[in-house]
Parts: C-alpha cells; sequence; structure tokens
C-alpha cells in the first residue's frame, strides 16, 4: 500500500466513525469536509486530477452550505446524550469496521479485481458507515450528511470502474441536491424562523 | 430551421418550471403556464410526424431526435411519444386539482421539471445514467412534499434514504452487464448481476421490504401532490426497466425471473390489499392501494413473453385517471372537513355526495371492478397469473378484494344516515368545478372500462421503441 491512500483510508475510518459516534453538526461538518479530501485522494487515484478534484469541491460546497446553514440558524443540539448512547454506537461502528475489513478482500476478488484492495475498503467503509449512522440517528441533517457519505463511498469504487464527464456532472448535481434538501430541511425546522406562507390559503 | 426533441420536452419544460417557479405565489399564472406547457406537450406529443418535419405555410421546422450533452446523448425517440404524451397530460390535469387550497405552491414548477427530467430519463444515454436524473427528480419532489409549516418528514427522509440507495446500485449493475453480456447463463456473476439489479429496482418502486416510506408520506403529504409523484415516478421507472429487459438477452433468458417477479407482484398486491382493508385513515389507504398497483405492474412484467407489457402499458392512463381522480376528491374532502378519517367521515355523502362518489369509483376502479376502466386489464392479468402459478393467482385475488372491503366499509360509513340519532339529510355543498371535474373523471373511468380497446390501445405504441420486447 502506498502511504497517500493507506492515510487517506485511516482519515475514512476515523471521520466516519466521528460522524457515527457524535451528533454536534460542527464536529460532524469538520469530520465530512475532511472525508471528501480523503475521498479525492482515492479518487485521483483513478482519474486525472482535474476531474476527481471535482468531487472535493462538490463535497465541500454541500458541506459548507449546510455548515453555514447550521450557524444562520443557530442550530443548537438539543439531545441530552448520555454516555451509554455514544458507547453503543461506537461499539457499532467498531463491529461494522470489523466486518468491512473481513468482507473487503473477497469482495475485492471476485467482483472488483481491477482496483487495489484500498479503494474497495475505504468505499465499502464509507458505504457500511453512512449505513450504521442511518440507522441510528433520525435528524435531516445527520441523515443528509449520512447520504453524502454514502454517495462518497460508491464515487469512490464506481470512479476505478468508469470515467465520464457526463457522470461526473450529474453526481455533482446529486450531491449539491441532496445538501440543498439538508438545507431546506434544517431552515424548515427552526421555530425560531418566521416563513412566508407556502401554501395556498383556504378560500 | 433544425430543432431537437429533447429541446422541446426536456429543455422547454424545465425552462417553464423555471419560469413558473419564479412567480410561484401566482396561482392563476401559475396554474395557466402550466396547464398550457403540459397539455400543449402531451398533444404535441400526439399529433407529431413521424418524419420529424413540421411545415407551416413555407415556413419548415426540421427536428432531430438527440441532442449532445456533456459528451453523450439525449434523444427523446418518436416511438416513445405516446408514453411522454401520457406524462405530460397527467402533469396538466394534476396541474388543474393545484388550485385546490393547502396545495403547495412549488407544486406546479416542481411537478412540470420533475416530468421533464423523466422524460430526459427516457433518452439518456448510456442509458444507465438515467437513474441520476430519476434521483434529481426525488430530490426535486422533496419541497412540495413536505412544504414549510408542516411538521413530520420522517417518512420524506426514509423515502429520501431509500430512493437514494438505488442509485448505486442500478450504476453498480450497469457496470456489471458490460462484463456480463458475453458469459454463459451458469456464471456466478449473471446471478449477481441480477440480484444488483433487482435490489436497484426494488429500492425505487417501493416493493416489499422497501415499501414502508409509502404510506408514511401519504400520510404526511397532501393526497393531490402524493397521488402525482406515485403515479409518474413509479410509472417512468417500470418503463426505464424495460431498457433493461430489451438490452440484455441473458436478462430475458434468465430462467427463474418471471418467477421471481410474480412472487414479488403477488406479495405487493396481497401486502397492499390486507392493510388497505383495515385502514381508518382514507390517505394511508390510498398509499396501500399504491402497493397493490406496484404489484399488478410486476406481475405484467413477470408475463412480458405473454404480452404483460402491453397490459402494463395500457394501465398506466387508466391508473393516471384513478390515482388523479382519488387525489382531487380526498383533497376537496379534506379541505371541507379538515379530517380524512373514516369516523369522522360518516354520513358524509349526505353533504358531499359528489366527492364521496368520486371517492368510492375511483378505489373501485383501482380494484378492477367491472364496467370500470381497470376491469379488462386486471382481469387478464388475473388470468394469465392463475395459469402460471394457480396459487398465486387465487392469493393476488384474495389481495386484491381488500380493495373492495375497505370500499364497502367506506361506503357503509360515507352513507350512515344517522349520526348521534340525527338524521342526515342530503344536499349538495360542492362548487360547480368539483362537480364537473368528478363527473368527467367517472365518465372517463365508464369509458376506458367500456373501449379498452379503442381509448387506450395508442399508449402501446411505446412498446415498438423496445425492439424485443414487442
Amino acid at each position: 500500500m502506498d502511504a497517500l491512500p493507506t492515510l487517506a483510508f485511516i482519515v475514512i475510518v476515523i471521520t466516519s466513525m466521528v460522524i457515527l459516534v457524535f451528533r454536534d453538526w460542527r464536529i460532524n461538518a469538520a469530520a465530512l469536509a475532511l472525508q471528501y479530501i480523503a475521498s479525492f485522494l482515492l479518487v485521483n487515484l483513478s482519474w486525472p486530477i482535474g476531474m476527481a478534484v471535482v468531487k472535493l469541491i462538490v463535497g465541500w460546497m454541500a458541506t459548507a452550505a449546510i455548515a453555514l446553514t447550521c450557524i444562520r440558524q443557530n442550530k443548537v443540539e438539543t439531545s441530552d446524550e448520555s454516555s451509554a448512547s455514544l458507547f453503543f454506537r461506537g461499539v457499532a461502528g467498531l463491529v461494522a469496521i470489523l466486518v468491512i475489513f473481513v468482507l473487503s478482500p473477497t469482495l475485492q476478488e471476485q467482483i472488483f479485481p481491477e482496483l487495489d484492495l484500498v479503494i474497495v475498503q475505504s468505499g465499502l467503509m464509507l458505504l457500511g458507515m453512512a449505513l450504521m449512522q442511518l440507522g441510528t440517528n433520525t435528524d435531516p441533517y445527520l441523515t443528509i450528511f449520512s447520504l453524502l457519505s454514502f454517495l462518497s463511498g460508491f464515487e469512490i469504487i464506481h470512479a476505478g470502474l468508469e470515467r465520464s464527464t457526463l457522470l461526473t456532472g450529474l453526481l455533482a448535481i446529486v450531491n449539491l441536491g441532496l445538501a440543498l434538501v439538508g438545507v431546506y430541511f434544517i431552515v424548515k425546522n427552526n421555530p425560531k424562523e418566521a416563513f412566508p406562507a407556502q401554501e395556498e390559503p383556504g378560500k | 430551421m433544425t430543432l431537437s426533441t429533447p429541446v422541446l420536452w426536456v429543455l422547454f419544460p424545465l425552462t417553464m418550471a423555471a419560469l413558473i417557479g419564479v412567480f410561484y405565489q401566482r396561482q392563476v399564472l401559475g396554474i395557466i403556464l402550466t396547464c398550457l406547457t403540459a397539455f400543449g406537450l402531451s398533444i404535441l406529443a400526439i399529433f407529431f410526424p413521424e418524419d420529424l418535419l413540421i411545415t407551416i405555410g413555407s415556413f419548415e421546422i426540421v427536428f432531430t431526435e438527440s441532442i449532445g450533452f456533456f459528451g453523450r446523448q439525449i434523444t427523446v425517440a418518436v416511438s416513445m411519444l405516446p408514453f411522454i404524451s401520457l406524462i405530460y397530460a397527467a402533469a396538466g390535469l394534476w396541474a388543474i386539482i393545484s388550485s385546490l387550497p393547502n396545495t403547495p405552491a412549488s407544486f406546479r414548477p416542481l411537478s412540470l421539471a420533475i416530468t421533464a427530467l423523466l422524460t430526459a430519463v427516457m433518452g439518456v444515454e448510456p442509458f444507465l445514467y438515467a437513474a441520476l436524473l430519476i434521483q434529481t427528480a426525488v430530490l426535486a419532489s422533496i419541497p412540495m412534499l413536505s412544504p414549510f409549516s408542516t411538521v413530520g418528514e420522517k417518512g420524506i427522509l426514509r423515502y429520501l434514504t431509500l430512493e437514494t440507495f438505488a442509485l448505486p446500485l442500478i450504476l453498480l449493475a450497469g457496470w456489471m452487464l458490460s462484463g456480463v453480456e458475453t458469459l454463459p447463463q451458469d456464471s456466478a456473476l449473471v446471478g449477481q448481476t441480477a440480484v444488483v439489479l433487482g435490489l436497484g429496482f426494488a429500492l425505487w418502486l417501493g416493493v416489499f421490504p422497501f415499501h414502508s416510506w409509502i404510506p408514511m408520506v401519504g400520510q404526511s403529504t397532501r393526497p393531490n401532490v402524493f397521488t402525482f409523484l406515485m403515479f409518474i415516478i413509479p410509472t417512468t421507472i417500470l418503463v426505464f426497466s424495460l431498457n433493461f429487459l430489451n438490452r440484455y438477452t441473458f436478462l430475458r433468458t434468465l430462467p427463474d425471473l418471471d418467477d421471481a417477479l410474480r412472487l414479488f407482484g403477488t406479495l405487493m398486491i396481497v401486502i397492499g390489499g390486507f392493510w388497505t382493508a383495515f385502514q381508518e385513515d382514507l390517505r394511508r389507504a390510498f398509499s396501500f392501494s399504491v402497493l397493490t398497483e406496484i404489484g399488478f405492474s410486476l406481475l405484467a412484467v413477470s408475463q412480458f413473453e405473454q404480452g404483460g407489457l402491453t397490459w402494463m402499458l395500457m394501465h398506466f392512463p387508466v391508473r393516471a385517471l384513478g390515482f388523479w381522480l382519488w387525489g382531487f376528491t380526498l383533497t376537496a374532502l379534506d379541505n371541507y372537513t379538515g379530517s380524512l378519517d373514516r369516523h369522522s367521515l360518516q354520513g358524509i355523502a349526505h353533504q358531499y355526495p359528489i366527492l364521496s362518489a368520486g371517492i368510492l369509483l375511483s378505489q373501485l376502479s383501482i380494484a378492477g371492478l367491472p364496467l370500470l376502466a381497470s376491469f379488462p386489464i386486471k382481469s387478464v392479468l388475473f388470468n394469465t397469473t392463475f395459469i402460471a402459478s394457480p396459487s398465486q393467482g387465487v392469493w393476488s385475488f384474495v389481495g386484491n378484494l381488500g380493495l373492495f372491503l375497505f370500499t364497502l366499509r367506506l361506503l357503509a360509513s360515507f352513507v350512515r344516515s344517522e349520526i348521534d340519532s340525527q338524521p342526515q339529510n342530503w344536499s349538495l355543498h360542492e362548487k360547480r368545478y368539483e362537480i364537473l371535474l368528478v363527473g368527467a373523471a367517472i365518465l372517463l373511468l365508464i369509458a376506458f372500462g367500456l373501449f379498452p380497446n379503442t381509448i387506450l390501445a395508442p399508449i402501446t405504441e411505446t412498446l415498438t421503441a423496445f425492439a424485443q420486447l414487442q
């Protein structure tokens, strides 16, 4: 394994674990931004830097959109999390990491023989941890973070399989669309803001 | 002058949607523009010349079927126009009922944009990239499903999550398919590809066990918005799925494909019918009825070698009308009564007889009552399913009875003549346009049932786009 992909993989494991365990949007946004750097490094193994950097920029834009909305809305964490729930999610994350470590070599051998193991491992790690994140939260912004992680994991693997400008463009639209949906839910759920009526009045 | 069909049926409505979106608070203008665009494109699709040449006096417009986009092609083939006509007509119909109070103002521009995106789904090359357009349509549907001032987005988040999960699976299946074509049928990769592809479509269509979001979203959303979405997205996905059957011989000849599709179709009908029968909330009841409709579509696809696809396509206009009538009457009744719980609607037919009749008849049409629109199609599907597998034929019939049972319970509630010992008198409280729209829809439901071949046959021409499936 080269040092840079390995480092990217370690960053992915740590950041996805952080998003799974913690509920503070500041920590999670920082973790997601770091995760996109790691994804970029891994996508760059398969794609030229000009195309790979699109993933990084789009990812950062998506993260920034959600983070800035949280700042704008003065989003506060309302849940009083017990250490038991943090511990539970931590253990669940470790189990997921273990399962992915066990499964990745077989999957790489049988389905993605043309990809490096580190790419398969990183992609699956993001996919698996995103599933775990989705299973342990109901907050809209965290759901969107998890879906962004999920797509990021898929993109790492898919980049090694296919290269297409249209696909990159459409995936960028989907990622930004997801971020906009996240922004929409954050704004919608903020009781402090008064919104103009979006539904048409009764007659 | 040269134009391309994608400009007409994709870019133009997207531009119109943006324009309508700018003036989203101007209801009348929005309805007029949406209806003009949607019905105009629908009518143009019906009468579009096959030689792609429109002559107005000395002025000639030559059309091409494709347009380049990021190095790839988007094609709107003439053979797809019957289906495109249907989805634009549906967008226009739903735009009419967007005038009902409490409909999200974003509904009109977004419904038009979603229809345009789903039209592009039919013609993007490579066709697998259509998965991303479907995902974009799903994302665009969120604001109209969950407008500001509403609470409860749990179901909508689940919908978004499950639809997003489908995207990687379909793209991955696309990559796997390119390597599978040359492999023998008994290769492990063939089975793996079919499973990945099947999972993707199951997530998209809300097939058991991924169906839980449908009743959740149905209950928290305006019925006219929900019925539109439940018509247009699954319908387009089903037509898109024909691309796979058409292009990959190994899929068509997969020994267990028809059995698997029939099994899941039956399961959907049984689950949907059973849960519909015992619902108290009319919105949830509709949501579960949607499951049976998806089940019938799967049954039709499972019989693709016996002409099932013709029945599936003929079922789409019928479904559109049934869903539209249901969405319209439920929304109108909700606005009048403030509740769509069966108990709170007891004796409601005495005050709103036309709306009540509309709800009951749309339900009966979806259930497949003889003389109504779905009957000719569903009776054929029952017959062919019974021939292929008697047990599944019986189960699907029993499941479908759930819809009738619910309708009977609803009828008993609606016409209850005495509430709290107070006799109910008959009166007409509906507005004139509501009476006209419901009356016209009921007449059409009967006409569809009486003359299915005459009215519904044109849409089956869509199959000419799929050379291997005719």
